[in-house]
């Protein structure tokens, strides 16, 4: 299970939000992962979703004392099981796979019109506009997921595909040692192409999360 | 396993742009220190963006100017493609109506080419300068009022209408922007306002998804937030 969210610069407590879809996100996509990897009703699924995510900003609301719409944040999701998997989106960024060897977009930025238009979990059309997607894990060797700061080195506008360092960071955690240590010298390596080829790119804050199979 | 991650498995995306139309009042009445005050604005706005880090890659700049006709005279450009104005010589009559129309069609072809190739844009910005009333055709200048106004209506258009001294129509003005009233420049201070044009375009341009970008508005009366 990964999550990602990416908090609004206008919401004050956005932090707060993007904590919060994150944990609700997780629990609720573990465990409900049967239901929404193999139901027929998209349009429930995504209901679920989203008053899940917008009822557990409100509780994170009354508690740090804001309006659920100071919370604002973006949400970025993938679940897999043995065999299967689900991608949940809100917003911008993007979400992409490896597929036979392939890079592929799996959920593509919401941008409105404007650079500085999307939608966020607050939004009123959040659940219209929360993309699901799922499939088999067959030949699936990892997902990337990108906060918009990141998708400007990372994800081609035009022609709407993935860089190919995508695949390579994907590749490099797939091989990433099992054995647990503080600091492993995979992350180092990570961290440095992070920060000095794709943070310059933008002024925004980059967020990427790689989840790969061994 | 070595990460190797060079330039070439990156993309290079555009920046953003802010798109500003000027469509500026050149007819017989703005001879004189008015229309030099307005060129020595607009190049200063010129070298001011230039000097900005942000609003140098984000901000394109076209300019209409109307008298008794409408002509382009500046297709949206970034700021190393824009050339300094050196003269313009005030002559005719007032059609602002088919001034804001020009505007506002170049505007759509330029929105259709970053569509095309993929470039995201901020809500474009339209200022609209005249010193006097509009002698036009009234369907020309009623129809602008319309577009303008329903752009506006749906945050598609941010409108900037400055009267020039005081025989400028500020009620025409007006009816262009229904949420706030008209600037009348006084003292033909083009200077400040352009220094304000180019900080709010920097400041838009640094704007990232659910920015409300509020304008440093000191010295400019009547503006609310965009």
């Amino acid at each position: 299970m990964l999550c990602l969210a990416d908090g609004a610069g206008s919401a004050s407590h956005a932090e707060y939000g993007a904590q919060t879809v994150v944990d609700a996100g997780c629990a609720l996509l573990v465990d409900r992962f049967e239901e929404f990897s193999t139901g027929e009703d998209a349009a429930d699924a995504r209901e679920i979703i989203t008053r899940t995510l917008v009822s557990a900003l409100e509780d994170t609301a009354q508690r740090v004392g804001c309006e659920v719409l100071d919370l604002a944040s973006t949400f970025l999701a993938v679940a897999a099981s043995a065999d299967r998997f689900v991608v949940a989106h809100i917003g911008d960024g993007v979400i992409g796979y490896v597929k036979n060897g392939e890079m592929k977009v799996a959920s593509a930025p919401d941008n409105a019109e404007f650079a500085n238009e999307t939608t966020f979990v607050t939004s009123s059309a959040a659940a219209s506009s929360l993309r699901l997607f799922r499939g088999s894990l067959e030949a699936v060797s990892g997902f990337i997921l990108m906060s918009d700061g990141a998708s400007a080195s990372l994800f081609d506008q035009r022609a709407r595909t993935l860089a190919p360092a995508c695949a390579k960071l994907i590749s490099i955690v797939a091989s990433a040692p099992a054995r647990q240590s503080k600091n492993p010298e995979y992350k180092k390596r990570v961290k440095r192409v992070i920060d000095t080829q794709v943070r310059p790119a933008t002024k925004d804050d980059c967020a990427i999360g790689i989840l790969a199979s061994r | 396993m070595a990460l190797k991650i060079g330039a070439d498995d990156l993309v290079e995306n555009p920046t953003p742009r802010v798109p500003v139309s000027l469509c500026i009042d050149t007819s017989g009445s703005m001879l004189g220190d008015k229309i030099r005050e307005l060129i020595d604005g607009v190049n200063l706005f010129y070298d001011a963006v230039d000097e900005d880090d942000d609003a140098h890659d984000a901000a394109e700049v076209s300019i209409v100017e109307f008298n008794s006709e409408a002509t382009l005279i500046q297709d949206y450009a970034s700021i190393e493609r824009l050339e300094r104005i050196e003269a313009i010589d005030p002559s005719g009559l007032t059609f602002l109506g088919e001034g804001v129309n020009l505007a506002l069609d170049t505007l759509e072809k330029r929105k259709s080419v970053y569509s095309g190739s993929g470039v995201l844009y901020y809500q474009p910005w339209l200022v609209l300068m005249t010193d006097g009333q509009p002698n036009g055709s009234p369907a020309e200048l009623e129809r602008a009022i319309q577009r303008v106004t329903e752009l506006v209506a749906a945050k598609k258009l941010t409108v900037f209408p400055i009267g020039i001294g005081g025989d400028a129509d500020m009620a025409v003005l007006a009816r262009f922007s229904p949420n706030r009233p008209p600037l009348r420049l006084q003292g033909l201070k083009f200077k400040e306002f352009f220094e304000w044009l180019s900080k709010s375009v920097s400041r838009v341009s640094r704007s990232t998804p659910g920015d409300t970008v509020k304008l440093d508005l000191e010295g400019l009366a009547g503006w609310a937030e965009l």
